[in-house]
């Protein structure tokens, strides 16, 4: 089983490249859960015809953790794909970090985390230990960043580099640095210089993803590229980056910058 | 961000400031305190805290409760447990509830004055008392005293009578102590005004502004004694008598204090004195050694002193004698001591 976590700044397509991703795995014949691991419960809509589905934290509020099985938290959406949304507390109230250690104790009790493919969409920033919660041991060993060229989106890419550096040097941790996905925004030499982050960061762009107007229109038809337009290059490229994922042999101890030296890269393709 | 400073020992006094607080508001006998937390952080301070008033022959249960928080209220909020709590404490017609807050809603960000605000008909009243922001056993104490006399009213005139401030009420001298700073200031010609705080009436709290002086039980207290004298001009004595010349001092303190020529109240002292150093003329010339370390450089020298007095010679080689948590107090509790050290010597 392959377990993989999407980490990036907030709005930088997390969710949809999740989305698009499992749709591509699943494409290819494997058995995938996604998870959401973001109070926003999002993550999944696309999978779910665009159904909010009910969360963990919802369901454990309503009714208490001991009356919760694991057919309320598992939601079956575009071709079998097995979706999950941890949720969590109202903004402004509670730990939402605990609330996704709460998650995750109690998708272990069920024994929902199986299959060929576990994808785990989490919030925008490592903010706090819950949210580090999924790179732990026996979760996803395999860490990817999500960010554009954006010096913001490189600056919280960078930082989730330090947490999977501080992870990684626990003893038994075996969580890794698997790659960077570049979401574009369509800036010139974007893709040059996501590409020299990850180098600098001891890492590997793994894929390209050109912002295209077909992802916005196969989200507002509440749909995943791979589902909506399937023929499309969008769609190739989700494809794509589901082959390479599979294939990525690539996991490495990750070597965050300075924000000066940053700054300094992001300069250098202005 | 507060700092946290590793404790020097782990006395109680270096302990929780939640312990510190609640050794305050339960001595408010009509009043109940809420503690917003985990059930275990009640559980463990009503341990504490009856057994402690069953040691001093009170066998009453504190007036404590706990809004039991569970791992649900930690990622929810627990703002909706402590306003049920609340309610439930109300239903109970208190004088007051004291809301203390724990080390974990701190951490999560409950708001916890703003729940206590929106009750009325009854003081509801917030005293933040959470430990891991770097605060002792002490802070606790002094932001409750602090907290207690906020709600007192000012308006009542002055009754010529002394207040005693910060009574340790978690040690088990507590009112011995208190009737020997008593008979002290009745040397004086001087009464107690009010125990703040212990075993009142919420009402009583009120009595506190009336007193022309403050007696402080430790100079750890000295934040308490400076609100109460900016808020009701009553100057203060920052300590209670400690040992032989510490009681002298006490009587000159509190007489320059209160403009009482103490030479009379000072010369019935040396007498008792007096009396006590032939009392326990058997001990002179042992040799003695202290049985523990010492809290505080402070008592060792008082008890160093008071060995001096007594002609006691203190070697690593002496029989070993029982040293209390705190100095003793007044001549009556070095006399107490003395009756322990003389036991320990002839055993």
């Amino acid at each position: 089983m392959k377990q993989i976590a999407l980490y990036g700044k907030g709005g930088i397509g997390k969710s949809t490249t999740s989305a698009n991703l499992s749709a591509a795995l699943s494409l290819s014949g494997y058995n995938v859960l996604q998870i959401g691991c973001d109070p926003k419960r999002d993550s999944t809509r696309m999978l779910m015809q665009g159904r909010l589905i009910p969360t963990v934290m919802d369901l454990v509020r309503e009714r208490g953790a001991a009356s919760v099985t694991p057919a309320d938290v598992v939601y079956t959406g575009f071709n079998g794909i097995r979706c999950v949304e941890a949720g969590g507390p109202e903004p402004g109230v509670g730990c939402a970090g605990r609330g996704i250690i709460a998650t995750f104790q109690l998708l272990e009790k069920f024994g929902t985390l199986t299959g060929d493919v576990i994808v785990y969409d989490v919030l925008g920033d490592v903010v706090c230990g819950g949210f580090a919660m999924p790179m732990r041991e026996g979760y996803a060993q395999e860490v990817y960043l999500v960010t554009s060229g954006e010096l913001m989106s490189l600056y919280a890419a960078n930082n989730i580099c330090k947490a999977v550096q501080r992870l990684s040097a626990r003893p038994r941790s075996m969580c890794r640095l698997a790659g960077v996905i570049c979401n574009a925004k369509n800036l010139p030499r974007e893709e040059e210089l996501v590409a020299e982050f990850a180098r600098r960061v001891n890492s590997h762009l793994l894929q390209y993803i050109p912002r295209d107007r077909t992802v916005q229109l196969a989200e507002l038809d509440r749909k995943t590229v791979l589902e909506y337009e399937p023929s499309s290059e969008q769609a190739q490229r989700y494809r794509d980056l589901a082959a390479r994922v599979m294939e990525n042999t690539r996991f490495t101890i990750p070597t965050p910058l300075e924000i000066d030296e940053l700054e300094s890269l992001a300069r250098q393709f202005v | 961000m507060s700092l946290n400073h590793l404790p020097a020992s782990s006395c109680r006094t270096e302990g929780c400031t939640l312990t510190g607080a609640l050794s305050v508001t339960t001595q408010i006998r009509d009043a109940i305190t809420v503690v917003h937390g985990p059930p275990g952080c009640t559980h463990h301070n009503f341990s504490l805290l009856h057994a402690t008033s069953v040691e001093n022959d009170r066998v009453e249960l504190p007036p404590l409760i706990s809004s039991g928080l569970s791992e649900t209220e930690v990622i929810f909020g627990g703002e909706g447990a402590l306003d049920r709590i609340l309610d439930r404490a109300i239903s109970c017609n208190p004088a007051a509830i004291f809301v203390l807050s724990t080390c974990i809603v701190e951490t999560i960000g409950d708001d916890v004055a703003a729940v206590c605000d929106a009750k009325a008909g009854v003081p509801v009243i917030m005293i933040p008392t959470a430990g891991f922001l770097g605060g002792s056993f002490q802070t606790g104490v002094n932001n409750a005293l602090v907290a207690l006399a906020g709600m007192a009213e000012p308006s009542l005139g002055m009754n010529g009578g002394v207040n005693i401030i910060g009574e340790k009420n978690l040690e088990y001298e507590v009112d011995e102590n208190f009737a020997e700073v008593a008979r002290l200031l009745s040397l004086l010609g001087l009464s107690v005004n009010t125990r703040f705080v212990h075993n009142l009436t919420y009402g009583q709290i009120d009595s506190v502004g009336a007193a022309r002086l403050n007696v402080l039980r430790d100079p750890a207290l000295i934040p308490v004694g400076e609100y109460l004298k900016e808020h009701f001009k009553t100057p203060y004595i920052s300590g209670f008598p400690l040992g032989l010349s510490g009681t002298i001092t006490f009587l000159e303190s509190v007489g320059a204090a209160c403009g009482i020529d103490p030479r009379q109240a000072i010369e019935k002292e040396r007498g008792f004195e007096q009396d006590t150093l032939s009392d326990f003329a058997d001990i002179a010339g042992r040799e003695i050694s202290f049985s523990t370390l010492f809290p505080t450089h402070d008592g060792e020298r008082v008890l160093r002193n008071i060995a001096y007095a007594f002609r006691l010679d203190v070697i690593p080689s002496g029989k070993p004698v029982p040293v209390p948590v705190t100095p003793p107090v007044g001549i009556a509790g070095v006399r107490r001591m003395l009756h322990r050290w003389r036991r320990a010597i002839h055993a």
